[in-house]
């Protein structure tokens, strides 16, 4: 228990954390301001203007569907009437749409938190990410480098608990401030949008969606901290970290990215790691393979394919596991000099 | 061997690296410090003085060999000893943005110490005026002093010192020596690794030297300087060529130098007086010329200070030199007790 409190001292007391830790503020200041300062409450009339026309557009889609489903049914199409139908009406069934036009779509120069929610949420999750990757990079990476592994070892010649110690201090106070500032920032836009904006048609729905987007980024914030901890300790130097995510990035997700379509390698994505990313965070994310429909090919042909959080979360936490694995098996066996 | 507070027994270490290929940096090393010493562990750069003492601290794995320290095995015990091991190793490094009173905060709660102990131990460094200024504003040897205080918060009974003196002034040094032999004087073992030599005859009673990996020396200073002593004189007289003649003659090994004569193997100095007095020539100086732990570790590591002679790290040397490069081993030394 002396060594955790020892060190959440020592981490908070680190000047990068410091520094980080003012930037989340300074960004959550600036955005706030801005969105407080670019918004308005709207007027009676505005409001039910904005209900108005997403009603008409509401019900503009029903009809377009019900025409596409009366062709489909033999019926003529009414004289002058020539808007453009798809083979397949259930593509424009409005039942189906992730989303159907809302009031707040026509509200002009009006903060609507049920819209900027999740990208804003989104922001926040990236800014996490980088600040627990960096923060854990640095964290360990400094220790080793100045010497406080070290002279803490010297006290604890336990190496497996004092690396422990400190990984389970950076998850647990990565966590704390994530759940802290993520809340925080909630709270400030959803008052943002009570006092000057539009709350916009929240129900169980939105906020099970907002809650599962953020559950997912708080998950990947800790993945992404312990990953940056665990290269740094493989590379005894917070540089490690850095270097290998940018040869990573570099290598792979460019370099690989395009040797991978020269020598027309079927669904690519699939093995990039920013696709995973992207898949854990949204829940589910449709891709193309330019391959799939490439040669001679009969008949309709769809490229298009999906996938979804649980093979994200699989290969995401594997990478991570293996990395702090080696980690540990490392620093258990290396020589410290 | 005996029972001692830190026992090494027949410790081996290789470092292989893909640059510099494999490295043998103790080979076959033992050590014995027993409880109350004030021991002195020297040996030139590379020698294998830090490895050994990182091996016992668990900082290195060690290829092979025995290891005990406050008869607790060496690395598997450790933990159940460490509270009472202070240790410093090689250079002191901390992380420059903390204070020094939170560097020694944070190692007093990792290890349980009471907070109020940090100020004890920053006062008795000298450190306690400038406790909280950032580490990375100090000199190399206020970093020293506070390696030396980290060490000392725990109250251990054993202090292992790496080179405490290094980049310590005048008055530093001094001070050092006060320390360790004030914490001597409490019973506790010290074992003093240096370059300083006339540092380590002045502090310490005991001494191990090790060479290349391997002990080449050890014991009582007294006796390891004892087991050097030629019973050499040096005799400066008013006809120096007429003297050399007449010391040859009376059956001394005498080797002239440009002012002054050394004569080898002289039982009684007033030897040389009478010998010379009696023939009319006045001896002007007679000095008996002792060991000390510079000439013994000079030669016992092969060391020499010779400015023509490019050395390399642990003694060795560009051309095979039988008087200054020859490995010793280590029943060729009278001072040598196991």
């Amino acid at each position: 228990m002396n060594l955790i409190r020892a060190e959440v001292e020592r981490l908070a007391a680190r000047r990068f954390v410091q520094l980080m830790v003012v930037l989340l503020v300074f960004a959550f200041g600036v955005t706030a301001a801005t969105t407080l300062a670019g918004s308005h409450q709207p007027s009676a009339v505005e409001l039910a203007e904005a209900q108005r026309q997403a009603a008409a557009d509401r019900r503009g889609m029903e009809l377009q569907h019900e025409r596409c489903l009366a062709r489909d049914r033999g019926e003529p199409r009414p004289t002058g009437e020539y808007t453009y139908l798809p083979p397949d009406c259930s593509d424009i069934d409005p039942g189906r749409r992730d989303q159907s036009p809302v009031a707040a779509d026509y509200l002009s120069g009006v903060f609507t938190f049920t819209n900027q929610a999740r990208p804003l949420l989104y922001f926040l999750i990236a800014y996490l990410v980088l600040f627990g990757f960096l923060v854990g990079a640095s964290y360990i990476g400094a220790d080793l480098n100045s010497g406080g592994v070290v002279n803490l070892l010297l006290w604890r010649p336990r190496r497996l608990t004092v690396l422990g110690a400190k990984l389970g201090t950076l998850l647990g106070a990565v966590l704390v401030l994530s759940v802290l500032a993520s809340l925080a920032y909630l709270v400030t836009f959803w008052v943002i949008a009570q006092v000057a904006g539009y709350p916009g048609p929240t129900n169980a729905a939105f906020w099970a969606e907002l809650g599962a987007i953020w559950g997912r980024g708080l998950t990947l914030v800790l993945l992404t901290a312990a990953a940056g901890f665990s290269i740094a300790t493989v590379g005894r130097h917070t540089s490690a970290a850095l270097g290998a995510l940018a040869a990573y990035v570099v290598v792979w997700e460019l370099g690989g990215r395009i040797v991978l379509q020269i020598v027309e390698v079927a669904r690519p994505d699939q093995l990039m790691l920013s696709s995973y990313v992207s898949v854990w965070l949204a829940g589910e994310v449709g891709f193309w393979d330019n391959n799939a429909c490439a040669g001679p090919v009969t008949g309709y042909c769809d490229g298009s394919y999906t996938l979804t959080w649980q093979p994200a979360m699989a290969v995401l936490l594997l990478l991570t596991a293996g990395l702090t694995a080696a980690a540990f098996t490392l620093f258990r066996r290396r020589d410290l000099i | 061997m005996t029972s001692g507070v830190i026992e090494i027994e027949g410790l081996r270490k290789t470092f292989h690296s893909l640059r510099r290929g494999r490295r043998v940096a103790v080979d076959g090393f033992d050590l014995l410090v027993e409880a109350g010493q004030v021991h002195g562990f020297l040996g030139p750069n590379g020698s294998g003085k830090t490895t050994t003492l990182r091996a016992l601290l668990g900082l290195v794995r060690a290829d092979d060999g025995r290891m005990r320290v406050l008869g607790a095995s060496a690395p598997e015990q450790l933990p159940q000893v460490a509270g009472r091991v202070g240790a410093i190793v090689e250079s002191p490094q901390f992380y420059g943005n903390f204070t020094a009173y939170r560097t020694l905060r944070l190692l007093a709660l990792a290890g349980g110490v009471p907070v109020g102990r940090v100020d004890e131990v920053l006062a008795q460094v000298g450190l306690a005026d400038r406790s909280h200024e950032r580490v990375k504003g100090y000199s190399l040897g206020m970093k020293q002093r506070l390696a030396v205080a980290s060490a000392l918060l725990k109250r251990p009974e054993l202090l292992i010192l790496d080179e405490p003196a290094n980049g310590l002034d005048p008055a530093g040094i001094r001070e050092m020596r006060d320390l360790v032999r004030g914490l001597a004087a409490d019973g506790v073992t010290v074992l003093v690794s240096s370059h300083i030599l006339a540092e380590i005859q002045l502090i310490c009673d005991h001494v191990t030297i090790i060479s290349r990996g391997r002990r080449v020396a050890a014991g009582p200073v007294t006796e390891v300087l004892a087991g050097f002593d030629r019973h050499e004189c040096l005799v400066r007289a008013d006809d120096l060529t007429r003297a050399e003649e007449l010391l040859t003659a009376a059956g001394m090994a005498v080797t002239g130098h440009v002012d002054h004569l050394v004569v080898g193997e002289v039982a009684d100095p007033a030897t040389v007086s009478r010998t010379l007095g009696e023939q009319g020539v006045w001896v002007r100086e007679l000095t008996p010329m002792r060991p000390d732990l510079e000439s013994v570790f000079l030669e016992l590591t092969g060391t020499p200070a010779s400015p023509a002679v490019p050395r390399q790290v642990d003694g060795s040397t560009p051309h095979h030199d039988p008087a200054v490069g020859r490995q010793i081993d280590l029943d060729d030394f009278r001072g040598v007790t196991s």
